[in-house]
């Protein structure tokens, strides 16, 4: 479904949790691709300062740097309720290799985040828990569901997210 | 004190052999401690340990049939087959995490139709002791019949630390009239 004057990118802000799988992939892809000098600013300023924080769709995501690990909390806009504990990678001491995996970091974040805090629309809000897909889209895990990373790549290659990526770079 | 309520004790070495030794047998038949009491004891041990937590944490997994979405065609235009799971415990858990499936009859064998990425779903302040997943659905054909059933595995992850195992499916399978895998 296309509404009139609404981007698909837009109406991805407004299903959150009912995207599909395979359209949450494509938005992560990108989001990595528009947001690409704001990630690095972020990543450069999580680095220096140890938090960050950042507004997507109807939610606030703050992330903490302590002790070479980078992890985020979330809420909902509006709410008092912190999701703590979510996600967490390890840097190295190699900064640019560091840039380049907050970046995905971020995207994979953002996505989390749009999935869980939609903008509010016409549609009715899922009353359950913060959720997320446990392998972020960056691993070889992800495509392979935790299993054998051997096969995470065949699938990494035959994944075919072209089309929704289109439909998402059409304004 | 006749013979009959004496025993022998069986002499361990042989140079005590020359002294009887005769212990009257009521005496070692009569308890220390009244059994009365061992019941009483034993009893207060369980109410005790029940009452410092010493409940076994046990989870449930809730697997629902897969059916066919209306809320998600009429809020998205989209045909799907839905699948809800919940992860019920009797203590707190903090998340539950789980790898879902949806299976299908095909030519008279059980095929996976659709298999869910690992997802990860926390509990809410509101209901600690559930994880619910509503968001995992696959798109589907509408207008052709298949016959579904929903499984899942996982762990939950438990307030105090500890992780269990487990596992769920729907039961039998039952038609939908939207067909997964034919786009």
């Amino acid at each position: 479904m296309h509404n009139e004057g609404v981007s698909y990118f837009e109406e991805c802000l407004t299903s959150g949790g009912l995207l599909f799988q395979e359209e949450r992939r494509a938005l992560y892809k990108y989001l990595l691709e528009i947001n690409k000098d704001f990630y690095v600013n972020q990543a450069h300023l999580l680095l220096e300062k140890g938090i960050t924080t950042r507004s997507i769709a109807n939610g606030e995501v703050t992330y903490f740097f302590k002790g070479r690990k980078v992890n985020y909390s979330a809420r909902e806009l509006g709410s008092d309720e912190i999701q703590s504990e979510l996600r967490e990678i390890k840097l190295t001491r190699i900064r640019r290799y560091n840039i380049r995996k907050l970046e995905k970091f971020f995207a994979q974040c953002d996505v989390d985040v749009i999935s869980n805090f939609p903008i509010p629309g016409r549609l009715p809000k899922a009353d359950s828990g913060y959720g997320f897909n446990t392998y972020p889209f960056y691993t070889l895990a992800y495509y392979a569901n935790g299993k054998n990373p051997l096969v995470g790549l065949i699938k990494k290659v035959r994944a075919d997210d072209r089309e929704i990526l289109a439909r998402l770079r059409t304004f | 004190m006749d013979g009959g309520n004496l025993i022998k004790v069986v002499r361990a070495f042989p140079y005590f052999f020359r002294m009887p030794i005769n212990i009257s047998k009521s005496l070692l038949l009569a308890p220390k401690i009244p059994s009365l009491a061992v019941v009483g004891l034993l009893a207060a041990q369980f109410f005790i340990l029940q009452s410092i937590g010493g409940t076994e944490p046990k989870c449930t997994l809730n697997v629902e049939r897969p059916h066919y979405s209306t809320s998600l065609f009429e809020n998205q235009n989209i045909d799907a087959i839905k699948l809800n799971i919940s992860s019920i415990c009797n203590v707190s858990q903090k998340y539950t995490q789980l790898s879902a499936s949806i299976q299908k009859i095909q030519n008279n064998r059980e095929i996976t139709a659709y298999s869910f990425v690992n997802q990860r779903r926390n509990s809410t302040a509101k209901s600690p002791n559930v994880a619910s997943f509503r968001e995992l659905f696959g798109p589907c054909r509408k207008g052709i019949s298949a016959a579904y059933r929903g499984t899942a595995k996982g762990y939950v992850y438990l307030e105090n630390g500890k992780k269990l195992a487990v596992k769920g499916d729907s039961g039998k399978f039952v038609a939908a009239g939207c067909l997964i895998g034919a786009q």
